[in-house]
């Protein structure tokens, strides 16, 4: 296997007395897609907030190529340029146009060449279909264009890895699409992600790697098409099931 | 916990900053004083310390037309004010005059903002117990504007008649409780009042004596019948209470103007415009000497 | 139009202008401290201690029930009557409408600070902003655009009410008008309707730029959820 970008080693996170992520030990490899599935409550989302420091954790640790990832610290401002995330609200800087929302980061965290930040920004939107949106604020745009717009604001940074915590979760469904085709897309071209879902076909598509949580544990992993046809612990059978739908 | 001390300190640090800035140039937006040698506490200053200090501190009406007033070229103007520059002339010192309201005037003296207050002060027990009130130089009764068709020249002749008065005036108590025979109609505002007896709803209008004179002169057809009705309240100046060498020096003043009749020229240069020269509304409303 | 005269005669009318400007100036000191310590107490109320927010709580709280000009005998007579420090009336003025603007302007930084959701932070953190560009380019600006209607409505307010201070002595615009009315009452019975004419037309005169510039600001940041 190539190289390691994020090593998650034991973690465990509380919310007062409730362990919500109770012990998980797990790698992402460099052009890793990992899908991550469970029931609503199970730890998916914190996880991925533990992963860029959002959320101070109380055991274990994540590294990110070998370094730590730790909540509060000043390191934390370098390791989270390498790492992209995307909300499932919508999270555009209402204030800034389009183009600025993306440009804001590269050029006062990474101090990059303003003219180059913009020829990269407009490609990226070029690249989701918005080019012709550069310039409106997010109140003018739809729920599915915000998402895309948020996904060209992190990729601008060059991230080692891509965070996407149910990013269509608040998106009417005939939006749903054109987002996740834009993460397709971004898994073609070699993109790592880490992904929270809960459109099922998406992520067997996505995936490399998809991982089912339960009560703050990783109860079952695999390869999609193993996972979803043949899932061999009885609470991920439970799970996918209450996505089929028979007579 | 630690942010909120820092917050408080810097709340205290510039009120403190705010206190020595020193805002206060504005030309006759009196301020206090702040050139009293009395740093440390409110004390009052005595006569000594005025006289040292060259200047004295009277607070004056600054829109009570013609008795402490502003005129159009911004000077200060009225009986008040008359008395006042004589008080600075015979002290030797400077005037600086300070506008206050008639709330304010007892508390301008309690914290010696000012050292006399000469603002039209009726003298009453309650005030009394907090500041101390030299001599008397103006008084004030009820007086009875009537039209000059039905002169009504004593109380008795209106039983049975209708006289107008304005709410919660000493008018309305005096003839409710001394002259039950006499109706009474009762208005809010005092241009109501004047409106109802220029068109004849009543027989005549009692209120002050000092607004009654001044009305029936700039409104001809009109006469004050009865110019001093009912107890006659003291106007006198007023001082911080304790304040015995500046009281001494008021009422030894007030008694030495009476000499010289200071009270009536003060009369003629600044109300007879207002409430005519004639000579016994003079004698109704000027104190000579401090005897009423 | 009789009595209109009044306002031109003597020296009236550089009268009212010079207590226009009494006015304007300890509005805007005011309003220039109260922004100032208001968005220090704002910051502080959003902290999450329950002493400190029940302490600035009891504090607005004060400040609210105790009209202003309980404030001004407060600071101009009682500070002198408890301590003998003999403020002067500008600055007790001055003090009492940043104790009462800075109370308010904490409220409403506050209401401005907890308006914005927590994903705005979030994302900006997740972008590799240090807390400091986060604020200066994230979330001062989407609060102060929350806040500038309310900052210019309390301006407004903090103006109009400055009308209290002739009681402790300080003579500002209304004052003069009351002297103008007083003094011209024989001659001129009408002037007092031409008299608060100007006054409502001098205080419209600085009331209507700052609506104006507070809608053309909202303007400019146009845009937003």
């Amino acid at each position: 296997m190539s190289e390691h970008i994020i090593d998650i080693n034991n973690l465990v996170k509380h919310f007062g007395d409730n362990a919500v992520i109770d012990g998980i030990s797990l790698s992402v490899s460099k052009g890793e897609v990992v899908v991550l599935i469970g029931p609503s409550g199970c730890g998916k989302s914190t996880l991925l907030r533990c992963l860029n420091g959002l959320e101070p954790i109380q055991g274990g640790t994540v590294t990110l190529h070998g370094e730590p990832v730790i909540h509060g610290d000043k390191s934390l401002y370098k390791v989270r340029q390498k790492i992209g995330m995307v909300f499932q609200s919508y999270d555009l800087f209402p204030h800034l146009t389009v183009l600025k929302n993306i440009m804001l980061s590269p050029i006062k965290v990474q101090k990059r060449d303003k003219a180059e930040v913009e020829a990269k920004a407009r490609e990226l939107l070029e690249r989701v279909g918005l080019s012709d949106k550069a310039d409106s604020y997010p109140s003018e745009l739809s729920g599915g264009q915000k998402q895309r717009v948020a996904i060209c604001r992190s990729l601008i940074m060059d991230p080692e890895i891509m965070l996407l915590d149910e990013i269509t979760a608040a998106l009417d469904p005939e939006m749903v699409h054109e987002v996740l085709n834009v993460v397709l897309d971004l898994a073609k071209n070699g993109t790592t992600m880490m992904i929270v879902t809960h459109e099922m076909a998406f992520a067997e598509a996505v995936a490399d790697r998809v991982i089912f949580m339960d009560g703050g544990v990783i109860v079952e992993e695999g390869a999609p098409s193993e996972f979803f046809r043949n899932p061999k612990t009885e609470r991920a059978q439970r799970f996918l099931k209450t996505f089929t739908y028979t007579k | 916990m630690k942010i909120f001390k820092k917050i408080a300190a810097l709340f205290a640090a510039s009120a403190l900053a705010l206190t020595f800035a020193g805002c206060d140039n504005s030309g006759n937006s009196g301020s206090g004083d702040n050139s009293g040698g009395n740093s440390g506490n409110a004390t009052f200053r005595n006569v000594d310390q005025i006289k040292e200090s060259g200047e004295v501190t009277i607070g004056v009406f600054s829109d009570k037309n013609p008795f402490g007033y502003v005129d159009n070229e911004g000077n200060y103007k009225g009986y008040d004010v008359y008395f006042a520059e004589r008080i600075a002339k015979d002290l030797g010192v400077e005037l600086k005059l300070v506008p206050v309201e008639a709330a304010s005037r007892v508390e301008f003296l309690e914290t010696s903002k000012v050292d006399i207050i000469l603002a039209n002060f009726t003298v009453t027990d309650e005030r009394a117990q907090k500041v101390d009130f030299a001599l008397p130089y103006m008084k004030v009764a009820l007086g009875v504007v009537s039209p000059d068709s039905a002169i009504i020249k004593s109380a008795e002749e209106l039983n049975g008649k209708t006289l107008i008065v304005v709410k919660g005036t000493t008018a309305e108590t005096y003839f409710t409780e001394n002259y039950p025979d006499v109706k009474l109609q009762k208005y809010d505002e005092y241009n109501e009042a004047y409106s109802a007896l220029q068109d004849g709803r009543g027989d005549a209008f009692s209120t002050d004596n000092t607004e009654v004179l001044a009305w029936a002169k700039s409104n001809p057809g009109f006469t004050v019948g009865i110019e001093s009705l009912g107890s006659t309240d003291a106007i006198a100046p007023a001082v911080t209470k304790g304040n015995e060498t500046l009281l001494t020096w008021l009422n030894d003043e007030i008694k030495t103007l009476g000499g010289e009749q200071f009270f009536h020229k003060d009369y003629d240069e600044t109300l007879a415009a207002v409430y005519g020269d004639d000579e016994t509304y003079k004698e109704n409303l000027v104190v000579e000497g401090g005897e009423m | 139009m009789q009595g209109i005269e009044v306002l031109f005669m003597g020296n009236n009318m550089l009268r009212l202008l010079s207590g226009l400007w009494v006015t304007i100036r300890i509005s805007l000191i005011s309003i220039g401290f109260s922004l100032i310590l208001g968005t220090l107490l704002g910051a502080v109320m959003t902290s999450k201690n329950p002493v400190v927010k029940a302490v600035c709580r009891v504090y607005l709280e004060i400040v609210r029930i105790m009209p202003q000009l309980v404030w001004l005998f407060v600071v101009f007579f009682g500070v002198t009557k408890l301590t003998g420090l003999n403020l002067g009336g500008e600055t007790s003025a001055v003090i009492v409408f940043t104790i009462w603007g800075a109370a308010e302007m904490g409220d409403l930084v506050r209401g401005a600070f907890l308006a914005i959701p927590r994903h705005q932070f979030e994302s900006s953190l997740s972008l590799g902003l240090s807390k400091t560009q986060m604020y200066v380019f994230i979330i001062f600006p989407q609060a102060i655009r929350g806040l500038i209607p309310n900052v210019i409505n309390l301006s407004t307010r903090m103006i109009k009410t400055t009308a209290l201070v002739s009681l402790i002595g300080v003579t500002e615009v209304l004052k003069v008008g009351k002297q103008i009315i007083d003094a011209n009452r024989f001659e001129y019975p009408n002037a007092a309707i031409w008299v608060y004419a100007a006054i409502f037309f001098m205080y419209f005169l600085i009331c209507f730029p700052l609506s104006m510039a507070s809608r053309a600001l909202t303007k400019k940041q146009q845009g937003g959820e």
